[in-house]
């Protein structure tokens, strides 16, 4: 489950700034989009896992490629979180590569854009046992931190460890959560009162095996143990927050100056053994993010490519949407433009326990103006139009249609009004509908209304600060009937989509289900999913699973796959695309001499 | 004088204090909270509960208002850690110390702010003076026009374009930068030139009408034509008695105009990128974090109350007839 992060920041970019933010939904951000031509046309990685031969070292090599130079990064914000344990948002995702490292990683082709997951740390993707409850890891050799110390399965136990801390409440709570359920916090409270999480949960019998016994079979294993926080920390170096600004780096890059908000400045970490990393080239001798530099400025600098920003990128952020037009239609800038997608799916949520009748859920949805709507959203070059609640970047996606949306994408106000009437709904229905007070969701909510009136809705649009937008749609008792959200995968899986957002048990305030759906069908499906072990079936069933909620339930309609457009410098090669992060990939990126 | 600074400074006392109330206080009454904002993907009722208790929000307001008042004078210690006073605590953000972040940005705000100032009050007033002495020429025309097209741009229209013409295209200037005035002086005055000369278009003009129009209006004062009676040079009165008549205006269009360099300076630095204090209050209000809100906000205030205390005492240095009491 990711938010963007624009959830914090999404009022910056109405101020004429930021597309950027964390993973889990995306953002009520966005600027105001002209349209523009669209973007070159996206691949669909197959996200396959690979075996202990592709989790050899070193990657393989990029064509043309030298080490050398700096490579520099323009962000609109700041990074919040160094420290992995808090990572979880697709800026931090893609600088953690740098420093950090897990037990698996994603291995991009740099020629094919191809992504697989492989052992990173560890010498495999892990091995399962006991019905996929128990997954074993091995460390490889020569693996060291930045200060020449060996990295030990104890250092990752230690990592994970810190993780049940009070402090510790941005990062993934997958781990935690498989080992001690739900309330984990209650059953382990950290490392800093001189208790270690206990071998029948993670054993570690030599420094370079550990062991995790979770509660409940989970076939994502693999996929879990990629994120950021399951990296090791050393025990001497952690400070808790303060760690924050210091993280201790086992990738191929160590921090070497940081101005929260303003540089951070990376240098080689002659420690790092690229023979251990099948993932990261580390081309370029330094990296220079330079961060807080506000949009439109941001993409125009990019485009002019004065000075150092030839060689440079904004590895999470996509362009400024005023600039849209001409990047996408100027010649000059094709060659430096990379447009995939990104994992997010904006949706419209229709709040089940308001409008109770599917049938008028199932009219909103025919009468949904796709085409107008992605041209208020910006044109095709940053989003796609979509029609599966799952994005096409997770694995065993399928194209799935089951109101002809794309057939009649402009809407099909016909349906909607007859669709109406077999509801029983005479004359004009209200539809309270809630959208962040962004130029871009402001564009789209007009077009949204415009079409929602002509098939007999009486749309009483409501704009919602963006800082607090998700919280007022959020709450159980929230007075409106549609709103918009997002949602993307974790990982290339499912298994990050469909249970947060459409299990409908233990609904509160504040949580993901933002449609409130609670279907019991559903609910117990999604129970049955998690124990399959094998990850391919699973796939297919939460696939199967998200489809049954669009065509039963619409209790969401899927309307935009989000696209990531941007350009870099001339400067850099091997610029690739990390589709798991929706970020640019900077572990294959060089700097031409 | 020393009773009316004295005056001044415990008004300013509570005035500040005031400002601090109500900042705080309001920041409850916006809809949005920030334990939700900083929850990102992890927005459980607990872990929402976990971090307003991190952040001190589980707290009475009246008992947060008062930890964080005495923190300013007598530091406090934290969850994070200890707070040295002066203490405005950590960021809800990015857990930085926000005494840190501020003393970071604000040698940029005040090297722009100053820099800025000078350029306009320079060019204002003396364009404004020549437009007064050659009233009705040539000069005097070109100089209104161009003063009434300044006046009608803005930085975020002008910045861009300044940018594309003077580093873009023509590379004669720095596109802007922060200055780090004790590693590369020269580096820094490079970088805030275009900054400061956008930042002093929407100012200058304004000061040069203002300045033409007060010296005509002294010109024609008896005192000026008693002068001119005794034989005193037209140069020499028009600079030595018109002028002073003047300075005393020109002075208290500065001080209310202090504000208006800050708020300038906000949108200058988003243009070009540079880390003062403008863009932090920003990002500071739209990502709901309390204390670098309060520390930028009485900040701020603190800067343009003990300006306009200089520029009242100024008053009286400049106009004999002014007395402070």
């Amino acid at each position: 489950m990711r938010i963007r992060k624009a959830r914090h920041a999404s009022a910056f970019l109405a101020l004429g700034a930021l597309t950027l933010s964390a993973a889990c939904s995306s953002g009520g951000g966005g600027g105001t989009g002209t349209g523009g031509g669209e973007g070159k046309q996206a691949t669909v990685q197959n996200f396959g896992i690979g075996t202990a031969a592709d989790s050899k070292g070193p990657a393989p090599e990029v064509p043309g490629a030298a080490k050398g130079g700096t490579a520099y990064d323009l962000d609109q914000a700041g990074f919040d979180y160094l420290d992995p344990g808090q990572q979880y948002v697709s800026d931090q995702l893609s600088v953690q590569l740098l420093y950090n490292r897990s037990l698996t990683g994603y291995k991009i082709d740099a020629k094919t854009g191809k992504t697989i997951l492989v052992g990173d740390l560890a010498t495999d993707t892990g091995k399962s046992s006991d019905g996929a409850k128990t997954w074993t890891y091995t460390l490889k050799d020569g693996l060291k931190f930045e200060d020449g110390s060996p990295v030990t399965s104890k250092d990752v136990k230690y990592g994970i460890e810190r993780l049940f801390a009070d402090y510790q409440t941005q990062g993934p709570q997958y781990i935690q959560k498989w080992l001690y359920g739900a309330d984990y916090r209650k059953a382990y409270t950290g490392p800093y009162e001189g208790k270690e999480i206990p071998a029948d949960k993670i054993d570690t019998p030599d420094d370079k095996t550990i062991v995790f016994h979770f509660q409940e079979a989970h076939a994502d294993a693999p996929y879990a143990a990629a994120m950021p926080n399951i990296s090791p920390v050393p025990k001497a170096k952690d400070d808790k927050q303060k760690y924050n600004n210091h993280p201790v780096a086992t990738g191929p890059y160590k921090i070497a100056s940081y101005k929260p908000g303003k540089e951070l400045v990376f240098e080689r970490n002659t420690n790092w053994d690229p023979k251990t990393d099948p993932i990261r080239n580390a081309y370029p001798d330094s990296w220079n993010f330079q961060l807080g530099i506000a949009e439109p400025g941001l993409t125009n600098r990019l485009a002019a490519e004065d000075g150092n920003d030839k060689y440079a990128v904004n590895l999470s952020g996509s362009s400024d949407p005023s600039k849209m037009q001409t990047l996408t239609t100027d010649a000059q800038y094709k060659s430096r433009t990379v447009n995939q997608y990104q994992p997010y799916v904006e949706v419209i949520n229709i709040n089940t326990k308001r409008i109770t009748d599917p049938k008028i859920r199932q009219a909103i949805m025919y009468a949904f103006p796709m085409t107008q709507v992605q041209q208020a959203f910006g044109g095709g070059a940053q989003g796609e139009l979509g029609t599966t609640l799952l994005s096409p970047t997770v694995a065993g996606w399928k194209k799935y249609d089951p109101f002809g949306k794309l057939d009649k994408p402009t809407g099909d106000i016909e349906k909607a009004k007859e669709l109406l009437k077999e509801a029983g709904v005479t004359g004009k229905i209200k539809l309270s509908y809630a959208y962040a007070n962004t130029p871009r969701w402001q564009n789209v909510s007009l077009t949204l209304e415009k079409a929602l009136e002509k098939a007999g809705f009486d749309v009483q649009r409501k704009a919602i600060d963006p800082t607090s937008y998700y919280t007022v749609v959020g709450k159980l008792d929230t007075p409106y009937d549609i709103y918009r959200t997002g949602w993307g995968a974790d990982w290339p899986s499912a298994s990050t989509v469909v249970p947060p957002t459409m299990d409908g048990r233990n609904l509160a305030d504040g949580t993901n289900n933002y449609s409130f759906l609670n279907d019991e069908h559903v609910n117990s499906e999604i129970d049955r999913i998690l124990a399959v072990t094998d990850i391919k079936k699973q796939n297919d069933e939460w696939r199967t699973l998200s489809e049954y909620v669009l065509k039963n339930d619409t209790s969401q309609i899927p309307f935009i796959f989000d696209k990531y457009f941007n350009i870099h410098g001339s400067g850099l090669g091997g610029v690739t695309y990390n589709e798991v992060y929706g970020t640019i990939n900077p572990n294959t990126i060089f700097v031409k001499q | 004088m020393l009773r009316f600074l004295v005056r001044r400074v415990l008004g300013a006392l509570v005035i500040l204090l005031l400002i601090s109330a109500i900042t705080y206080f309001l920041f409850f009454f916006l809809p949005s909270d920030p334990a939700l904002l900083s929850c990102g993907k992890n927005c459980s009722p607990q872990n929402v509960a976990l971090i307003r208790k991190n952040l001190g929000l589980d707290l009475p307001i009246w008992t947060q208002y008062w930890h964080f008042m005495v923190g300013i004078f007598a530091g406090r210690d934290m969850p994070i850690g200890h707070c040295p006073a002066p203490c405005f605590g950590y960021s809800f953000a990015d857990q930085q110390l926000v005494w840190d972040t501020i003393a970071d940005r604000y040698p940029t705000t005040l090297s722009l702010a100053i820099g800025g100032a000078t350029v306009f009050l320079c060019v204002g007033v003396g364009l404004g003076l020549v437009s007064a002495w050659q009233q009705g020429r040539a000069f005097d025309r070109i100089a209104s026009g161009v003063s009434l097209v300044g006046n009608s741009v803005q930085i975020y229209f002008l910045g861009p374009i300044a940018i594309g013409l003077f580093a873009s295209s023509w590379h004669v200037l720095d596109r802007g930068h922060d200055p780090d005035w004790s590693h590369d002086p020269w580096g820094s005055v490079q970088g805030l030139i275009l900054p400061c000369m956008v930042l002093s278009v929407i100012f200058w003009s304004n000061y040069s009408r203002q300045t033409r129009s007060l010296m005509v209006e002294q010109m024609s004062e008896d005192h000026i034509r008693a002068a001119r009676a005794k034989g005193m040079s037209s140069r020499y009165v028009f600079l030595r008695y018109a002028l002073r008549g003047a300075a005393a205006s020109i002075i208290t269009i500065f001080g209310i105009d202090l504000s208006a360099v800050l708020g300038g300076a906000i949108i200058t630095e988003v243009t070009f990128g540079l880390h003062g204090l403008g863009l932090l209050s920003v990002q500071a209000v739209l990502r709901s974090d309390l204390p670098l809100e309060m520390a930028v906000m009485l900040i701020g205030a603190t800067i343009i109350v003990v300006c306009n205390i200089v520029v009242d005492a100024a008053y009286a240095l400049i106009d004999p007839r002014i007395r402070l009491s």
